[in-house]
């Protein structure tokens, strides 16, 4: 799909580089190498597109509401272990 | 339904029952339901004590709880997000989040102020999850289950491309939200939370590691597998959608080498 080898030498490897650098896992040398690449390789900033509109998918569609009877119950349950104490 | 009693709770059995975890360190304080030791170490151990104000020896009951209201309180709504993740049920996910907020209110005096709270407060949802929910909801299950996810990380493994086409993303947003969490909830469990703690908590390696007990390699190599799961997963709904390209790979897929692809991985996150 991608025979691009500026981030690795296959699928996998390329895209576990992509993963660390989103991730922020790589040191300042390496991001500032992979921002390089990607400004030149349409394929691999593509596929980093992708990555990045995956995880705005999740956070879209994660993100829940905790019910208010939850809430209450939270810190009933509080004061209840606090007045055990 | 779980129950909520603190008389129920038990001593904390960590993820070594699913995954090969590391050895653990003697459990110090034996009179608390949470290992102390354990949950202390999500936090960072540099982190200098602040005094009374702020959890000191002379801070009283009645501070702190007012203290634990303010700080823990706040992530009430992530941490029952993590738990409808987890327990994938609205039901479950409230006693998750009140169970966990229990344990977290008892423990409170060893949570160490100016630590990073959000990641002890999901170690702590983490643990009662599989205390919990797990042991007691799932292992019925176990066989049938595996066998699912056998195959479904086998398939996943069997693309070679990226599994979700990049003329297929812009239908990623067009998919329901709903689509998007079943597809989530599809895949395993130790790939599903490790993909919910980098991708939309944000957390580090080192904090997902802390939070799920496992060595960071293994963290890694379950983020790459689940998100290729997760790619495929999104595949498939996008193209039951109808949306842009609808995958004609989906129908090669087939279950033959699942055993195979299963016991490769195992012995790849053990060597990490």
């Amino acid at each position: 799909m991608n025979d691009c080898q500026g981030l690795g030498d296959c699928d996998d490897s390329r895209l576990q580089r992509l993963y660390e650098y989103l991730d922020g896992a790589l040191p300042a040398h390496d991001v500032a190498e992979i921002r390089a690449h990607l400004e030149t390789c349409s394929e691999c900033l593509e596929e980093h597109n992708l990555e990045c509109m995956i995880r705005s998918a999740m956070k879209r569609s994660c993100h829940e509401q905790a019910p208010d009877k939850l809430k209450v119950s939270i810190l009933d349950k509080i004061h209840a272990l606090r007045a055990e104490a | 339904m779980l129950v909520l009693d603190r008389a129920t709770l038990a001593p904390t059995v960590d993820w070594s029952a699913m995954t090969s975890a590391q050895p653990r360190e003697p459990e110090t304080d034996l009179d608390d339901p949470i290992v102390a030791d354990d949950i202390a170490r999500a936090g960072d151990p540099r982190a200098s004590d602040d005094g009374a104000a702020a959890g000191g020896p002379g801070e009283t009951a009645d501070e702190r709880r007012a203290r634990f209201e303010r700080d823990a309180m706040q992530y009430v709504d992530q941490l029952y997000s993590a738990a409808m993740r987890m327990a994938r049920n609205p039901a479950d996910a409230e006693d998750l989040v009140q169970e966990a907020y229990a344990k977290a209110f008892a423990a409170f005096h060893q949570y160490r102020p100016g630590t990073n709270l959000k990641a002890w407060l999901y170690r702590i949802l983490t643990n009662t999850y599989i205390n919990l929910y797990r042991k007691r909801q799932r292992e019925p299950q176990q066989a049938g289950t595996d066998t699912v996810e056998d195959w479904q990380l086998a398939r996943a493994e069997s693309h070679t491309s990226t599994g979700l086409r990049s003329a297929e993303a812009e239908a990623l947003d067009r998919l329901p939200d709903s689509d998007v969490k079943e597809a989530l909830a599809s895949i395993p469990e130790e790939f599903r939370l490790a993909v919910y703690f980098a991708d939309v908590e944000g957390f580090a390696y080192k904090e997902i590691s802390e939070i799920m007990s496992t060595p960071i390699g293994t963290v890694m190599s379950r983020l790459h597998r689940g998100r290729k799961m997760l790619r495929d997963r999104l595949a498939d709904y996008a193209a039951e959608r109808g949306f842009a390209g609808a995958r004609a790979v989906a129908a090669q897929n087939s279950a033959p080498n699942a055993t195979q692809h299963t016991a490769q991985t195992t012995a790849q996150e053990k060597e990490r």
